[in-house]
């Protein structure tokens, strides 16, 4: 649903209104309603193909389950096959024996011989943590993670103990607040995940409006029920990259097998900033960039700052060659990464492999409709912690729907990878060559 | 226009005018770096900063390290002292020696005559340093004037001549920095290449740098005899650029000072466009190079004083601000004004090397919000003061560990260490220590803060003079201004439960009584302690507690007593050696008066005891205690001698030497590591001894860790007791930064200071702390922690505390504002806590500080509000004063003693809780109205 063409003067101070007090208090009025189904950058068709790939494991034959419309990112970028005949990538494959031999796992450790994970492709789930979701979305998440071969996140709100059964394959994210981390939460973890900064939110701390602060959120973080959690924008800990490699020494004492990540947003020198991770010892540095959807943090900070993640990862790609340390890093893109062609393009620009948050948001029955935010908030029982909504999400329900969306998702990325003519999707990193950018909507550069 | 002012134009229209490097700001690297400084009376040898610095390294990466001295000794060089004191010393660093004839022909003869040429000698082949990956330069040293000529042609430009009579030397000055710079300009920041550049150009100043590490350019260079008054010394840790150059290490020099910093600035464009509009322009690609240069304008040409200086590096802001004297904040705002675009934002620490004709500088100053870990330390003997700016303790003490075994004139502590408030009115962040000659060549040591306040031993209850204590006791009240309350019993309260405290972990409980020493021994970490209210409990009748001995020792009496300690413990004799252990702990811990003893020299002293005793019982294990003997020593407790029938061990020790085994700063052969694998194997009680900065001691031990205990004695390192979960750590003496990050249960004890970030996100846990916390205690701490703070704090105490309510199982602080003052005496400080940001954003908790004269004020709270103390918060305090009381023999009475009486505690004490009444949440509503 659009806007007028022409926003009212009305309109205008409604929303400026809400920009100081924030959405929640919207007043779901004609014109201010939220979008049912989809925005620009999440389209009617990519939200409804996210649902069919999760019930039938393959994209739909007649949505666009590829690019959004936002006119930027992603959906500016198209694979140069897709200008030639037989560019619809949902026609049927030549061969699902010959798709079916293409590689597409990653290894995370370069490094070092220590621990040695193999994803069996190249994504796994971004940090989502207890209060922004349920626990039954986590465990569905972390169900889907352990049988499919990937891994997934714990966020910054503590470790469910429904959780434990599942913690080969749940990494632990320390992130500024410190919210739930313990000794045991770092020792569980195959992966530590420092979370310096959310790209969706650069040079802010995690939020927690005090709406989902319930009482049982606020036991695992061992906070003040019902107060509003704003963990700080730095790590008091660590101001200076010495700072940053004793952090890492730290939980490297804590747990000395876990592989390291580094997550940072994407200011004007990721670049030094991902080479000063890689010396103070990660194995994985990840990027997140600008595009990427949060339930809780101001409009003016999700739709102004940081740099676009397909910038930074080129960029940081390219610096790591010029470092001589390209292949001692994995190097990971997240921040509205939707699709199977967004996870093929993020690579052919420089990554390793992707952290999808959203997509499995959306293939458990999410809309988009940005209400994330509060405690009753969310009509599928996502973004919750409410005892009666979040019952609306099973884990073994959300699992499966989860695993159809990887299996379609690995689909795809054959298909994308048989159609340049790889064997293996290790081949296309760093292929910017078989990308070309979409100068107008509809036209070639 | 004042000739000053003219001055300045001229200076600037003829910096712009000069050539420069088209810099590239882009690629500017920035990073962390490990910094030490130090002033002493006495020249020091480069060598003695060879091992400090090695313990650093972690804070480097080896791909940048230099160091700054000044203050030199004129026969290593070849020169004359007037030739030192006259002459401009000119380091220039060939990266290309090549060039060399070239340079001396075309450039140096013709801008300077040359009185003497030493060539800086270097190693043979630098490939013998282990990890060093580029060429160091060849440096070759000029002592030079300024061509009377050219001078006079460059002064020509300065108009009116007639107004430059006091300005002379200063366009001797500006001739030799414009000079050089067009040398850098065509010679390494140009189109030309990196062939050569000038790396000092100050008067008694010798700056030296390459890629690889500080000790490196001491090795490489040959300065291991090499003396100094003043040295600073620096690692890098730059993030970027793949080719290292020199150039781009620390320090950085203006003309007259050398600058080194960790940490980096928002603000580079700024700073670089505040600097351009001034006609400088960086050279090197590094953003400290810019806070050189903006250091130089403020000081040499624009000729301000330091203190004004220091305020365009790190404003005075907020509720500091306002406390200033009113003349102050008009110059201050002027500062402001004019150079905020000049002063770096973001975390930075400096360490400034300044050589003027007058005195010899070190310069520590810390950035407004104190985001650097910094500290500054002093020693002061009869006939040496040597002073310390460092980015950890440990390098500090290693530093002092170095001479006291070379020159008997020093010994192995400090007598005092400190950090600063950054942009505060109290001490504004900085300190100036001055080394200054007499006519006969006597050298004194002044430190003042940023204000010119002195800064003495005084508050420590020291003066320089050890025969004269007594005449400088006098002296201390009136210096420091403070209340020097002499207390009959305030010293001795508790103490034989404190010790009870102390090692109750060689034999099993209570078996120790009355053997040697006869102290008397409690299992208990002081929680069922029996102690009355400020009673004195037998410690002024106990003959056998050091601490009652101390006051009439001679240094003879105490190496006597200390002998027989050793002898003690030599013995394979748990109940023995346990005895020791208190006894040890008693005089590590204090605090007592030491009488006629230095207490610096007196912990020194028993540094080298307890590394004996541990040596003595690694010659002979017992049941109770083994030294751990390193990897493949794979005992456990029990494997050595059973103990006599009647003895039951069931708690033996085992003894890490950290310095002994070479262990591990931070990795896997960490003393850390080497803690939770020793546990893994049963051990449950440790004793960490000869730390250097070795960090995380006490991480990993993961959950239900309640048995554990670790006594950690020496310079620990950063994170110490992090993560606990129930073990029982005590440091004997100071901790360094970090400690305690999200510590759930257990208990932490510091017979000292701690330093930045103090339990950080802690979830819960006791934990006291004799002394001070630097910057940020308790941030974003939840659940239950509850703390004593006997001192103060630097400033954002508790911000975003959310530990729940105090009197409901919840979490709280007592900040009691008090300092032990090196007599075994508890005096108040001015203020229970200076800084302008207490318990800001806090949603659960308390704090409840010792405020008799309610000089707390609301305008330091942000959403956090004083509230009524009741019963009810005496209740959850006093129990953590009692174990406080214990530990340091601060009595519960002492503490309620204001204006000479015993008070109520609510007439001493302050609550601050959580001011707003919290806003009614939707989904609480619901879920309260629906019975969820």
């Amino acid at each position: 649903m659009a806007l007028k063409a022409e926003p009212t003067p009305t309109l205008i101070g409604k929303v400026t209104h809400y920009l100081h007090d924030g959405f929640h208090a919207r007043s779901h009025g004609l014109y201010e309603a939220p979008p049912a189904l989809g925005d620009a950058r999440w389209t009617a068709d990519l939200l409804m193909a996210g649902w069919y790939q999760a019930e039938h494991g393959r994209p739909p034959a007649h949505l666009e389950h590829r690019i959004g419309a936002s006119g930027g990112g992603f959906d500016r970028l198209a694979f140069r096959f897709e200008d030639g005949p037989g560019a619809d990538a949902s026609a049927a494959a030549a061969d699902e024996d010959a798709l079916a031999a293409i590689d597409t796992t990653i290894p995370l450790n370069r490094r070092d011989g220590g621990r040695q994970i193999v994803l069996t492709a190249p994504w796994y789930g971004g940090g989502m943590s207890f209060g922004s979701v349920s626990e039954n979305v986590m465990v569905s998440r972390a169900r889907a993670a352990a049988a499919w071969g990937t891994l997934t996140c714990t966020g910054e709100g503590g470790y469910p103990p429904g959780l434990v059964p599942f913690k080969e394959n749940v990494i632990t994210q320390v992130a500024t607040g410190l919210f739930g981390v313990r000794e045991e939460t770092i020792q569980h973890a195959p992966v530590i995940e420092l979370k310096y900064a959310q790209g969706a939110k650069p040079g802010l701390g995690g939020h927690l409006l005090g709406d989902k602060s319930t009482t049982a959120v606020a036991n695992i973080r061992e906070s003040v029920p019902w107060v509003s959690l704003f963990s700080p924008f730095p790590f008091h800990s660590v101001y200076s990259v010495e700072d940053h490699k004793k952090h890492i020494d730290w939980l490297r004492t804590v747990n000395p097998t876990a592989l390291i990540s580094v997550k940072v947003s994407t200011p004007a020198d990721v670049d030094m900033v991902a080479v000063g991770s890689y010396y103070a010892g990660a194995h994985i540095i990840h990027l997140d960039g600008s595009y990427g959807g949060t339930g809780a943090a101001p409009e003016i900070a999700k739709k102004n700052i940081a740099m676009p993640i397909e910038f930074a990862v080129p960029k940081v790609h390219r610096h790591l060659e010029a470092e001589g340390i390209r292949d001692q890093v994995t190097l990971i893109a997240s921040g509205g990464v939707r699709t199977a062609y967004d996870i093929a393009k993020a690579i052919a620009l420089g990554a390793d492999g992707c952290v999808i948050g959203t997509a499995e948001l959306v293939a458990m029955g999410c809309t988009r409709c940005s209400n994330c935010e509060r405690g009753r908030g969310c009509t599928y029982g996502l973004t919750t912690t409410d005892p009666e909504l979040q019952a609306f999400v099973q884990p073994d329900w959300g699992a499966m729907r989860l695993l159809n969306l990887y299996e379609s998702l690995q689909w795809q990325l054959r298909d994308i990878l048989h159609r340049l003519g790889m064997q293996s999707v290790r081949e296309l990193r760093g292929r910017r060559d078989a990308l070309r950018y979409i100068a107008e909507r509809g036209g070639a550069m | 226009m004042s000739p000053q002012d003219a001055f300045i134009a001229r200076v600037t229209a003829l910096r712009n005018a000069r050539p420069q490097a088209a810099p590239d700001r882009e690629s500017a690297a920035e990073g962390g770096c490990g910094v030490i400084g130090l002033a002493s009376t006495v020249p020091i040898a480069g060598r003695h900063l060879v091992t400090p610095l090695a313990q650093m390294r972690n804070r480097g990466n080896g791909k940048g390290g230099g160091i700054a001295a000044v203050g030199l000794d004129p026969t290593a060089m070849g020169v004359s002292a007037e030739m030192l004191a006259d002459d401009y010393l000119l380091a220039v660093a060939y990266v290309d020696p090549s060039v060399r004839d070239e340079v001396e022909r075309t450039w140096l003869h013709a801008a300077y005559c040359v009185d003497h040429v030493w060539d800086v000698p270097r190693m043979a082949d630098w490939r013998e340093l282990p990890g060093v990956e580029v060429a160091p330069p060849e440096v070759v040293v000029y002592f030079v004037r300024p061509r009377s000529d050219r001078l006079a042609a460059f002064w020509a430009q300065f108009a009116p001549q007639s107004g430059l009579g006091p300005h002379a030397k200063r366009v001797e000055d500006e001739y030799v920095h414009q000079t050089n710079h067009r040398f850098n300009v065509d010679y390494y920041a140009g189109a030309n290449g990196t062939r050569a550049f000038v790396l000092s150009q100050g008067k008694d100043l010798l700056v030296l740098k390459m890629v690889g590490y500080a000790e490196d350019v001491i090795r490489y260079y040959r300065l291991d005899e090499f003396t100094a008054h003043v040295w600073i010394g620096h690692h890098r840790y730059p993030t970027k650029g793949r080719v290292w150059h020199p150039g781009g290490a620390h320090p950085f020099v203006g003309l007259n000072e050398a600058l080194v910093h960790n940490g980096d600035f928002a603000n580079y464009q700024a700073m670089c466009d505040y600097l351009a509009q001034r006609g400088l322009k960086p050279l090197f690609q590094t953003d400290t190079e810019v806070a050189a240069q903006v250091y130089d304008l403020h000081r040499r040409t624009y000729g301000y004083p330091l203190e004004y200086v220091i305020e365009s590096l790190a404003p005075t802001t907020e509720r500091d601000f306002v406390q200033l004297p009113a003349d102050k904040q008009a110059a201050y705002a002027a500062i402001q004004a004019t150079h905020i675009h000049g002063s770096p934002d973001g975390p930075w620490f400096f360490i400034i090397a300044e050589s003027l004709r007058e005195a010899w500088r070190l310069i520590g100053i810390t950035d407004t919000s104190m985001l650097r870990p910094q500290v500054f330390a002093l020693q002061e003997g009869p006939t040496h003061q040597i002073a310390f700016a460092a980015s950890e303790k440990q390098v500090i003490d290693a530093v002092l560990d170095d001479l006291s075994a070379a020159d008997d004139r020093f010994w192995g502590r400090a007598d005092r260490y400190w950090a600063a408030r950054g942009g505060s009115h109290t001490d504004g962040g900085a300190f100036v220590f001055e080394v200054t000659r007499d006519a006969s060549g006597g050298k004194a040591l002044r430190c003042t803060d940023k204000f010119g306040r002195a800064v003495t031993l005084a508050d420590v209850g020291i003066g320089v003079d050890e025969a004269a204590v007594e005449g400088v006791l006098v002296d201390i009240s009136a210096v420091a201004g403070v209340l020097v309350e002499r207390d009959q019993h305030g010293g001795a309260n508790g103490h034989a439960n404190g010790l009870a405290n102390g090692h109750a972990n060689g034999a099993s409980n209570g078996h120790s009584n009355g053997h040697s020493n006869g102290f008397a021994m409690e299992t208990t970490n002081g929680t069922t302690n029996g102690t009355t209210n400020g009673q004195s409990n037998g410690r002024a009748s106990d003959p056998a507690d050091p601490r009652t001995l101390v006051a009439t020792w001679t240094p003879a009496g105490a190496d006597a007593y200390l002998d027989a300690l050793v002898a003690a413990a030599s013995p394979a004799d748990p109940t023995a050696r346990t005895a020791v252990f208190a006894a040890l702990d008693a005089l590590f811990d204090g605090p007592y008066d030491p009488g006629a003893l230095r207490a610096s020299r007196l912990l020194a002293r028993l540094d080298d005891t307890l590394a004996r005793v541990v040596e003595a019982i690694a010659s002979a294990h017992c049941a109770g205690y083994r030294v751990w003997a390193g990897p493949g020593d794979d005992a456990r407790p029990g494997d050595d001698a059973r103990p006599a029938p009647n003895e039951s061990i069931d708690r033996p020790t085992l003894i890490i030497d950290a310095a002994g085994l070479h262990l591990d700063v931070e990795g896997p052969a960490s003393v850390a590591r080497v803690l939770v694998e020793r546990a893994a194997l049963g051990w449950r009680r440790f004793v960490v001894v000869g730390c250097s900065g070795h960090r995380f001691i006490g991480a990993g031990f993961g959950a239900e860790s309640g048995d554990v205990r670790i006594d950690v004695y020496g310079a620990s390192g950063d994170y110490l007791a992090s993560g606990i979960d129930g073990a029982t750590i005590v440091v004997h003496g100071s901790a360094q930064d970090q400690l305690a990050q999200i510590m759930k249960r257990g208990t932490l004890v510091v017979h000292g200071d701690v330093g930045q970030a103090f339990m950080y996100g802690a979830k819960g846990g006791h934990a006291f702390v004799r002394g001070d916390a630097a910057g940020r205690p308790l941030i974003n701490a939840v659940g239950r922690p509850r703390v004593v703070i006997n001192g103060t704090c630097l400033d954002y105490l508790a911000e975003s505390f959310m530990a729940g309510d105090p009197l409901r199982d919840g979490g709280f602080v007592v900040l009691n504002g008090l300092r032990s003052d090196g007599r075994g005496r508890w005096t108040e400080l001015e203020t229970p806590y200076g800084g302008g940001n207490l318990f800001s954003l806090a949603s659960g908790g308390a704090i409840y500080v010792r405020d008799p004269h309610g000089r707390v004020t609301d305008d330091q709270l942000n959403g956090g509000a004083f509230q009524p103390f009741t019963a009810a918060d005496w209740a959850v305090v006093e129990p953590m004063l009692r174990r406080n009381e214990a530990l340091f023999g601060l009595g519960v009475d002492r503490l309620l003693t204001h204006a000479g009486m015993v008070q109520p505690p609510e007439s001493v004490y302050r609550k601050i809780a959580p001011g707003q009444v919290k806003a009614l949440q939707a989904e609480e509503a619901w879920v309260a109205h629906a019975g969820h």
